[in-house]
């Protein structure tokens, strides 16, 4: 079987698990939600304020929602041992790392196409001047964070190691996506995707960094 | 004509988790087509022993074959060809039994065929369709045996596979043992259970990440 056809076994299998839990829906896009509005409201009525802060505050809640999601994608895994099922079976252990991180890229875009748009309308962002530019840096950064979590997510299989363990590899291995993802999140909003090419080169530098690292890490993670 | 290798060798293996030996100087030899019983009360070594030959881990000294192949170096092979039946049954919680075997067929690219028939044989037809979050762990278990039927491993390892199973559950487990012991194939089995493994055609005793070198006292079993 080639490793594209067993990664989207893998993939297939974690979105069915989601879809049958709703976790995005019920769980992570309610808690992205409300943390952005306890944004807004703690920033208060400015206009100007919240315009200039949307984009850093948007991302800070994909980060959070994508570390809810890894936790969650992780969880189903270890709940009846099913990790050792796949490290048992005839997997190429990339399919495995690949496959996670699509089923979770697949469901923060689902999320984010539903933040962004209340975002917009809660701080006053404009979405259509640089639409290409603005779905790119959300497509680029999702992957990426779906890298890094998918990698780090493995080590986490006990729940304490979960809650503790897993935010304090990912969120700071994370922070070039944030600061890229901001940035060019902050230029497409304001009319200037042209000059948000560097950072988008940043995050496709950071894509392929840990898609490749996963490539080849994974499989020691993943064994004892 | 070539004689086969035996099922499984062990030489002197020892698996320390941390500071504590969980397994010390373990030999062993089980020939193709024989029944193990292996006996020993919780802590024993058991668990260990059956995770190092189904190789979900790895020996800290020594060094075995399973089905001829060396236990780390070929341990993708042997994994193709040994299936590990364990108290934790392995199953994604929010999918269906007919589902999660499903998934085990695709990954061993295994025809789906013969699906029905197996969950009609540990009996969870009616069910099949609802999600195992809902199931007693009797039923976990028996979708745990549907998965070893469906795959028909030479090397069967069943780890404790009767805790917390009513008398219906625990005839499905020894039917399965049976199923593999007329197919030829071999089965290491571990249980503190007296009243199960009255098919095996040998049994060894564990304590304290030993193998006994003779028979335990009643105490030990």
């Amino acid at each position: 079987m080639s490793l594209l056809r067993q990664t989207a076994l893998i993939a297939a299998k974690d979105l069915r698990v989601e879809v049958r839990g709703r976790y995005a829906l019920g769980a992570v896009l309610p808690f992205a939600g409300t943390l952005l509005i306890a944004f807004g409201l703690s920033l208060g009525p400015g206009r100007t304020l919240l315009q200039e802060t949307a984009p850093g505050l948007l991302w800070l809640a994909v980060l959070f929602a994508s570390v809810l999601s890894f936790r969650q994608a992780y969880q189903s895994e270890s709940e009846d041992g099913a990790i050792e099922g796949l490290l048992l079976a005839p997997v190429d252990r990339a399919a495995i790392f690949f496959g996670k991180a699509i089923a979770v890229v697949a469901a923060l875009l689902v999320m984010e196409v539903v933040v962004v748009p209340m975002v917009a309308g809660l701080f006053g962002l404009s979405l259509g001047r640089e639409p290409l530019t603005l779905a790119a840096t959300f497509v680029l950064g999702t992957i990426g964070l779906g890298a890094v979590g998918s990698l780090f997510g493995v080590l986490t299989e006990s729940p304490r190691a979960r809650e503790a363990v897993f935010p304090l590899l990912v969120l700071p291995l994370a922070t070039p996506v944030l600061v890229a993802g901001v940035k060019a999140t902050s230029l497409a909003v304001g009319g200037r995707g042209g000059e948000a090419g560097s950072w988008l080169g940043l995050l496709v530098a950071f894509d392929l960094v840990f898609m490749a690292a996963g490539t080849l890490v994974f499989g020691f993670l993943l064994e004892d | 004509m070539p004689v086969a290798a035996p099922a499984v060798v062990l030489s002197g293996v020892t698996r320390v988790f941390g500071v504590i030996p969980a397994l010390v100087r373990a030999d062993l030899r089980v020939e193709r087509g024989d029944t193990l019983l292996i006996r020993g009360a919780n802590g024993a070594g058991k668990s260990t022993l059956l995770r190092i030959i189904a190789t979900a881990i790895s020996p800290t000294y020594g060094s075995g074959t399973v089905l001829g192949m060396d236990l780390v170096a070929r341990r993708e092979e042997i994994r193709r060809r040994t299936e590990l039946l364990g108290h934790r049954t392995r199953l994604y919680e929010d999918l269906s039994a007919r589902e999660n075997l499903r998934f085990t067929c695709s990954l061993y690219g295994l025809e789906t065929r013969t699906l029905e028939d197996v969950l009609e044989r540990v009996g969870l037809t009616e069910v099949a369709g609802e999600r195992v979050r809902g199931y007693s762990q009797g039923m976990r278990q028996r979708v745990a045996v549907a998965r070893a039927l469906i795959r028909m491993p030479a090397l069967l390892l069943l780890d404790e596979p009767y805790s917390g199973l009513d008398t219906e559950a625990k005839e499905v487990v020894d039917r399965a043992v049976l199923d593999a012991q007329r197919a030829g194939r071999t089965v290491i089995l571990a249980t503190h259970d007296l009243t199960r493994g009255g098919m095996a055609t040998r049994t060894i005793f564990m304590d304290g990440g030993r193998i006994l070198p003779q028979l335990p006292t009643p105490s030990q079993t």
